[in-house]
C-alpha cells in the first residue's frame, strides 16, 4: 500500500489554524509539574530488594581474593555476586571495535577505578552499602597506563594483555587527492589541540530494577533507558537469551543527552535477580557513582589538524588526525563518536578532500561514551580554529572567510568529500542574519575600543552543521553493521472516535508528546488535549529506536503521518462504500471524510470509526475494519558504506551561525560571555517553542564544554572529578541570555520538510566561544588549543604573554 | 538499628513515624511516604533538585536527616496544586516552558516559592540569587528565568527588569 506522507504543513488535510507549526503548552508538562510522574527511582515492586556495588579503587590491578563472608551473614542481605557469577552466568559486553568488552563484574583484573568488583542485593540500600563494607577484595596493583600517547607506545603497560597491543583501531581514511591539495596549497595552516573529556549529567542519574524469570528464563528491565531496543539486544547477548526474552520498560527519565550508559549495572543487577531466585532488584546509580564511572564521559581527544587554503581564501583541503583515548573497553560506544564527524567531516564548507587519520586507544580510564553531538563537536571546534588561524593570516575577516566557503545555497543536495549528503540549506542567508541580529560591525568597532584600553575582548564567528536523522551505516568504519533505522508508531480510533497513539521510546524531555498530538489533531481534525500517547514496552512496540541522533522528530513524524494516512485509505473504503462512490473520491479534511463539494455526502472521523467497529453490516466486503494502523518509517535512499566509510548516512543537514563576543579578565583568566547571537536553520519548525529550548539548552551544555566541564585524572588514573563540586555544571551565573533568529529551509526529503534538531547548538557553540576567547587573545600573540578554556588555563597563557613581552623589553 | 519517634507536618497534614537516625529526609519523603515528586540529582548539596521547605525556608532534603524535622513543618511539591488547580508558579513553568525533562523542576519550584511568599517583587539578583543554587541540565535557564517572570505576573508582584 502506497503510503503518502505530506511534505509541508499545506498538505495537511486540514484547514488552518493548525497545532503543528505552533508552539504550546506540552502535554506532559502536568504530571511532571506536581511531582506524578514516575521515574525510575520511584517505582516499587513487591519483594523488590536494593542493589549496592562495590568497586575497584585502582585503575589497574589482579585481584588476588574475594571474601563476602562476613556480608553474607548480615541481616537483610539476600544475595551477593561476584566475577564468578558473572563468568558463570553472562558474557563479556558487545563493544565497539568488537573484542574490546569484558564481563559486568570483574574476573581476573580491574582496568579502570570505579569497576564493579561484586554487588549486593538487600532489603534496603541502606542495609545493601553496610554489607558493601563488609566484604574485602585483595589487590595486586600493576602498571598504569591513562594517558593514550603512552598506551600506543611498544613498552606500554597493556589493558587487556590479551589484546598485545592498546590500539584498538588505526586507520587513515583518504577522500581525494589530498596530497595534491595540500603541496598545491599557497599556504597550510597546521595546529593541535586538546578537548578533555566531559559529558552528558543529565540530572537523573542512570537505574534500573531487573527481574530474571527462573521459569521462563527470562528478563524483564525496567529502567530509565533512552534506547530501550538497542538496550535489549545488548543485554539478550550478555546473558545468551533469545532476543524475544528480554522486555525492556523505559520509564520516564529526567534528561539523557546520550549519557545514560547503565548496561554494566544493569548486567550486575540482572545476576543479582537470578541469583535471589528472580526477586526484582532496583539498583539506582548515584551521582558519586555516575562521575566515577558512569555513562556520561566522552570525547577524550588529541588533534592535530591542517587545512589547505588559495591566497583568495578558498580553503582547498582538510587533515584531521585525532587520538581519541576511549578508555578501558569498547563496551560504552565512545568509537561511535569518532566515527560520526563523518556525516559532517568539512562543516558547511566547499572544501573539496579531506583526509582522517583515527587512532583510537585503550587506556586505564572509565570507556568513553556518546555525549549530545556524538562527536562533531570537537570536531568543529578544530576546523573553526583554523578557519580563523587562515583568516587571521590572509587578513580576511573571519565571516567573510566563511562567507567565501559557505557550500552555495543552489548546490544541494551537495555530496561532502567523505560521503555524506546534505539535503538543503542557505548557509549564507544564516550568516547573514546572524551578523545583522548581532549588529557586527558594531561589535567590531566597540571591540576596537576596548583594545585601546587594553581590555581581552573577542568576537567569534562561528558555523557547524548538526546532521540530523542518524543511521547505522555512518558508523561503519568502526563496525556497526546496518543501514536504515526504523521507527514505528500505531494510531487507534475507538468506537467513540477518540484517538490513542502508541509509541516506543518514554519521556525524556523533548515534548515528542505533545508533537504526537499536534500532528495527529492536525490531520483528523481534533484537539490536542483529546489524544493520548502511550508509550509501550519492547515486547509490545513496533520496531522503535527512539530518542537520539537527533532523529525523533523527524522519525515520529513519518511514522504517525504514514499510520494516519494508512487508516485515512482504509476508512475512503468504508465511506465509498456508504456513499457509493470510489474510494479516489473520498477526501479527508477538517475531520469529515466525504466528497468535495456535496455537503451531504459527509461523515465525521467518529461516524466513520463507529461504522468500521460496530457496523459490519454496513462494511464492503474485504475491508480491514480496525480504524488503527501501525507505520514504520525509515529514511530512504541510504547507501552501504564503502571501503573508505563514505555512505548517504544522516538525512538531514541543519546548519547555524554563532556570534559570540567575551570578554577575558585579565588577573583572574575568567571568561565572561557578554553577548551571545544565533542564526540557524533546521528546515521546517514543528513546535519552534521546543526548538527553542532544544537550543537554549544546547548552547548552555556547549557553554559548559566551553569552559567549565571536564574530568580530571592524575597520572595513576585516579578521578579527580567525582562531585559536583570539582565536575563544574552551568549554573543560571555562567549561561548568557540568547538572542536567536531562524531561517527556514525546508529538507525536500522529510515529513513536513523538518530537519534533525535535537542536539543543535553543541556542535557550534565551543567552537564560537573558542574562537571569541581566541579572537580577545591574538593581540598578546597567545592561542587557547585546550578546551574546557578554564580560568588557570588563559591565565598561563596571559602570564606567558606578559614574560615573553617583558622579555623582549628587557632585549630589545 | 534501633528508631526514634519523629512527628512531623507535611503538606499540612500531622505523621508520626518511626525512623532510623540515619534515614535521610529525601529518603524519609520519597520511599517511607512515597512522595515522589522530589526527585535527588547529587546527594551531597550541589544540584538544589531535592529542595523543599522546611518551616518555609528552602532547604536540602538529601542533606538533611529525617530526625532533624522533627516538630517542624515539610512542603513538598505535592502540596501546591489544589486538586486540578496548579500553583501560579506551575502554571508559569507550563507557560513558559520552564521545563524539559521536568526532572529538576520540583526543586526550582520549591525554591522560587520560598522566594515569592517572601517578597513578591524580587530583583534580577534576588531571582538569579535563588536560581544559581540549582542545576538544570535540561533548559539552559531560559525558560525558567521566563517562567518566574510570569508567576511574578500572575502572583500579583510587579514586573521584575530581568526580562525587559
Ligand atoms: S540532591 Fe540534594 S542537592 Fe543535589
Ligand atoms: S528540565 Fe531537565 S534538568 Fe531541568
Amino acid at each position: 500500500m502506497a503510503v503518502d506522507i505530506p511534505k509541508s504543513f499545506e498538505e495537511l488535510p486540514t484547514s488552518a489554524p493548525r497545532h503543528i507549526g505552533r508552539g504550546r503548552r506540552r502535554i506532559e508538562d502536568p504530571a511532571l509539574l506536581t511531582g506524578r510522574t514516575q521515574f525510575i527511582d520511584d517505582v516499587e515492586l513487591p519483594r523488590m530488594l536494593h542493589c549496592a556495588i562495590l568497586r575497584s579503587p585502582f585503575a589497574h590491578a589482579r585481584i588476588t581474593g574475594i571474601d563476602t563472608q562476613e556480608a553474607e551473614a548480615l541481616p537483610g542481605v539476600v544475595a551477593i555476586v561476584t566475577g564468578e557469577d558473572a563468568l558463570r552466568w553472562s558474557h563479556p559486553a558487545q563493544s565497539s571495535p568488537e573484542g574490546w568488552g569484558t564481563h559486568c563484574l570483574a574476573t581476573d583484573a580491574v582496568r579502570y577505578v570505579g569497576e564493579p568488583v561484586a554487588a549486593v542485593a538487600a532489603i534496603s540500600r541502606y542495609v545493601a552499602e553496610d554489607a558493601m563494607e563488609l566484604i574485602t577484595v585483595e589487590y595486586d596493583p600493576l602498571d598504569v597506563v591513562a594517558d593514550p600517547a603512552a598506551a600506543m607506545k611498544a613498552d606500554s603497560p597493556l589493558v587487556h594483555a590479551g589484546q598485545g597491543t592498546n590500539v584498538m583501531m588505526d586507520r587513515v581514511f583518504t577522500w581525494g587527492e589530498v596530497e595534491q591539495a595540500f603541496e598545491k596549497a599557497d599556504c597550510v595552516v597546521s595546529e593541535e589541540f586538546r578537548w578533555n573529556r566531559m559529558g552528558a549529567n543529565p540530572t537523573e542519574t542512570f537505574g534500573c530494577i531487573c527481574e530474571w524469570d527462573p521459569l521462563d528464563l527470562s528478563l524483564t528491565i525496567r529502567g530509565s533507558i533512552q534506547s530501550p531496543s538497542m538496550f535489549g539486544l545488548g543485554r539478550a547477548a550478555t546473558f545468551a537469551l533469545p532476543s524475544n526474552k528480554v522486555n525492556i520498560i523505559s520509564q520516564p527519565h529526567g534528561g539523557s543527552f546520550g549519557g545514560k550508559g547503565g548496561t554494566r549495572g544493569t548486567d550486575v543487577t540482572c545476576l543479582l535477580s537470578r541469583k535471589a531466585d528472580g526477586r526484582p532488584v532496583k539498583w539506582i546509580e548515584d551521582r558519586v557513582e555516575y562521575l566515577t564511572a558512569g555513562g556520561s564521559q566522552a570525547w577524550d581527544r588529541y588533534y592535530s589538524a591542517s587545512i589547505a587554503v588559495r591566497n583568495d581564501g578558498i580553503v582547498t583541503g582538510l587533515r584531521v588526525a585525532l587520538v581519541d583515548d576511549l578508555g578501558a573497553t569498547g563496551e560504552a560506544y565512545g568509537a561511535i563518536c569518532a566515527a560520526k564527524p563523518l556525516a559532517a567531516f568539512t562543516g558547511p564548507y566547499t572544501i573539496p578532500v579531506a583526509e582522517y587519520d583515527l587512532k583510537l586507544v585503550a587506556t586505564n580510564k572509565v570507556p568513553s561514551g556518546p555525549y549530545r553531538g556524538m562527536g562533531p563537536p570537537p570536531h568543529f571546534f578544530v576546523l573553526e580554529q583554523l578557519m580563523d588561524l587562515a583568516a587571521r593570516q590572509l587578513g580576511i575577516d573571519p565571516a567573510e572567510f566563511r562567507r567565501k566557503n559557505f557550500i552555495p545555497k543552489d548546490a544541494f543536495p551537495y555530496m561532502i568529500p567523505s560521503g555524506n549528503e546534505y539535503d538543503s540549506g542557505d548557509y549564507e542567508e544564516v550568516l547573514n542574519q546572524a551578523l545583522a541580529l548581532a549588529d557586527y560591525p558594531a561589535l567590531r568597532s566597540a571591540q576596537a575600543e576596548a583594545r585601546k584600553e587594553g581590555r581581552l575582548v573577542g568576537i567569534g564567528v562561528a558555523s557547524a552543521i548538526e546532521p540530523g536523522v542518524f543511521d547505522w551505516n555512518a558508523y561503519a568504519i568502526v563496525g556497526m553493521p546496518g543501514t536504515g533505522v526504523p521507527e514505528g508508531a500505531t494510531v487507534s480510533i475507538d468506537i467513540m472516535g477518540f484517538i490513542t497513539v502508541r509509541v516506543g521510546f518514554s519521556l525524556e524531555g523533548q515534548g515528542q508528546y505533545t508533537l504526537v498530538s499536534q500532528l495527529v489533531s492536525d490531520y483528523f481534525g481534533t484537539d490536542p488535549e483529546m489524544v493520548r500517547v502511550v508509550y509501550l514496552d519492547t515486547q509490545s512496540a513496533p520496531p522503535s529506536f527512539g530518542p537520539g541522533g537527533s532523529r525523533l522528530g523527524v522519525a515520529i513524524t513519518g511514522a504517525v503521518l504514514g499510520a494516519c494516512d494508512r487508516i485515512r485509505t482504509k476508512a475512503s473504503q468504508v465511506v465509498a462504500g456508504l456513499m457509493q462512490t470510489e474510494p479516489e473520491n473520498i477526501v479527508l479534511r477538517d475531520g469529515q471524510f466525504g466528497i468535495p463539494g456535496v455537503p451531504e455526502a459527509q461523515m465525521s472521523v467518529a461516524e466513520v470509526a463507529g461504522t468500521m467497529l460496530a457496523r459490519s453490516d454496513l462494511l464492503p466486503p474485504d475491508v480491514d475494519p480496525r480504524p488503527e494502523a501501525t507505520h514504520v518509517w525509515t529514511a530512504a535512499g541510504r547507501t552501504p558504506a564503502d571501503e573508505e566509510g563514505r555512505a548517504k548516512s544522516y538525512l538531514t543537514a541543519a546548519q547555524a551561525v554563532h556570534v559570540v563576543q567575551v570578554e577575558i579578565d585579565r588577573e583572574t583568566g575568567f571568561v565572561e560571555i557578554q553577548r551571545y547571537c544565533l542564526a540557524d536553520d533546521c528546515g521546517t519548525r514543528l513546535n519552534p517553542a521546543t526548538v527553542e529550548g532544544q537550543t537554549d539548552g544546547s548552547v548552555a551544555q556547549g557553554i559548559g564544554a566551553a569552559l567549565l566541564e571536564e574530568y580530571s585524572f592524575d597520572s595513576d588514573g585516579q578521578p579527580q572529578t567525582t562531585t559536583f563540586m570539582d565536575y563544574l555544571m552551568p549554573t543560571v551565573y555562567e549561561v548568557p541570555t540568547v538572542e536567536k533568529v531562524a531561517v527556514v529551509t525546508p529538507s525536500p526529503f522529510t515529513p513536513l520538510g523538518a530537519k534533525g534538531c535535537g542536539e543543535g547548538a553543541i556542535h557550534t557553540t565551543p567552537a564560537a566561544v573558542l574562537c571569541a576567547i581566541n579572537d580577545a587573545l591574538a593581540p598578546l600573540g597567545q592561542m587557547a588549543r585546550e578546551v574546557p578554556a578554564a580560568p588557570k588555563r588563559l591565565w598561563d597563557l596571559i602570564r606567558l604573554a606578559e614574560d615573553t613581552s617583558a622579555e623582549g623589553s628587557r632585549t630589545g | 538499628m534501633a528508631g526514634r519517634q519523629i512527628r512531623v507536618n507535611i503538606n499540612g497534614t500531622d505523621h508520626q513515624a518511626i525512623v532510623e537516625p540515619r534515614l535521610s529526609l529525601a529518603d524519609f519523603l520519597r520511599h517511607e511516604l512515597g512522595l515522589t515528586g522530589t526527585h535527588i540529582g547529587c546527594e551531597h548539596g550541589v544540584c538544589g533538585i531535592c529542595n523543599v521547605l522546611i518551616d518555609g525556608r528552602s532547604m536540602r532534603s538529601c542533606l538533611l536527616l529525617a530526625v532533624q524535622v522533627d516538630g517542624r513543618s515539610v512542603e513538598t511539591v505535592e502540596g501546591l496544586a489544589e486538586g486540578e488547580k496548579l500553583h501560579p508558579i506551575q502554571e508559569a513553568f507550563m507557560d513558559e516552558q520552564g521545563l524539559q525533562c521536568g526532572f529538576c523542576t520540583p526543586g526550582f519550584i520549591m525554591s522560587l516559592k520560598e522566594l515569592l511568599d517572601r517578597n513578591p517583587n524580587p530583583s534580577e539578583d534576588e531571582i538569579k540569587d535563588v536560581l544559581g543554587g540549582s542545576i538544570c541540565r535540561c533548559t539552559g535557564y531560559a525558560g525558567i528565568l521566563r517562567a518566574v517572570q510570569s508567576a511574578v505576573a500572575k502572583m500579583g508582584g510587579g514586573r521584575p527588569s530581568l526580562l525587559d
